[in-house]
């Protein structure tokens, strides 16, 4: 059997590589990336918890579910942001959409 | 035995999947390693026993997510024949000390604590039982989910529509 911590380790490690990529990256959809990255490394802490230590063991699987749902909804707004940026600014990086900076 | 085994060689895949999507020069190999990742962690889900997830996993961000990705992608290509444009912003040595930081912090607020797990594992999870919870306690939440993802439809629309004039 395999225990509880690899799974926080791992969720962890994915995170920490999303974390990097959000603050890293220039292009907005690479950015959107390393937030799905983070996005599914917290389900998976979700699901893993309610497996080992949750006596009812469905509510991780359930809120799983629903993260996975605002995730497709982030997506597909945050493309359309994106498509939107490059018809008006001719480029998809974040620091060249710097108008509304102060 | 076994399952260790294969669960270490598909942690190892998505760890280096994950990491090719963040550190990939190419945009394009960035979306593909995504791929990867997303399907090791359904694999992951099949571990905790919860294939109904694993199939929603496979289903939403191996076919509809990437896609969307990749036509996103795509569609923003600034400068498809000249030189590549650096892909990292000058904050990237931050970047790498918040990477590293928040990782030994989370390795090992992991590994200390005493989490109380009782040893016996994930048992199989049901997916009527899954569906019963669902629909009765968490049945207001499931229906402002279906709204949020009417909301995003029609914004989405709305946001990459061409306007008139444009």
């Amino acid at each position: 059997m395999v225990p509880l911590e690899n799974y926080l380790v791992l969720s962890a490690v994915m995170f920490s590589l999303g974390v990097y990529g959000v603050l890293a990256r220039r292009n907005a959809v690479l950015i959107l990336m390393s937030v799905e990255l983070m996005l599914n490394a917290v389900s998976l802490n979700f699901v893993a918890f309610a497996a080992y230590l949750d006596p009812d063991k469905v509510l991780g699987a359930i809120f799983a579910v629903f993260i996975i749902t605002v995730a497709a909804a982030e997506v597909g707004l945050a493309l359309a942001i994106v498509i939107r940026l490059f018809r008006n600014r001719a480029t998809s990086n974040v620091d060249e959409a710097a108008s509304m900076k102060w | 035995m076994a399952t260790e085994v294969l669960w270490w060689i598909f942690a190892a895949a998505i760890v280096g999947a994950s990491a090719g999507v963040v550190f990939s020069r190419s945009v394009l190999h960035s979306a593909i390693f995504l791929i990867g990742s997303m399907a090791g962690v359904g694999a992951m889900y099949v571990f905790l026993t919860v294939e109904f997830l694993a199939l929603v996993q496979f289903l939403i961000y191996g076919g509809a997510v990437t896609v969307l990705i990749l036509l996103a992608l795509m569609l923003t290509r600034s400068d498809p024949t000249g030189r590549p444009e650096p892909v990292n912003g000058p904050q990237l040595p931050f970047a790498l000390l918040v990477g590293i930081s928040l990782i030994t912090i989370l390795v090992a607020v992991a590994l200390d604590t005493a989490w109380g797990d009782s040893g016996e594992g994930p048992a199989n999870i049901a997916i009527e039982t899954v569906s019963e919870r669902m629909f009765s306690d968490f049945g207001v939440p499931f229906v402002l989910s279906s709204v949020l993802l009417l909301v995003a439809l029609i914004g989405a629309i709305i946001l990459a529509r061409q306007e008139e004039g444009e």
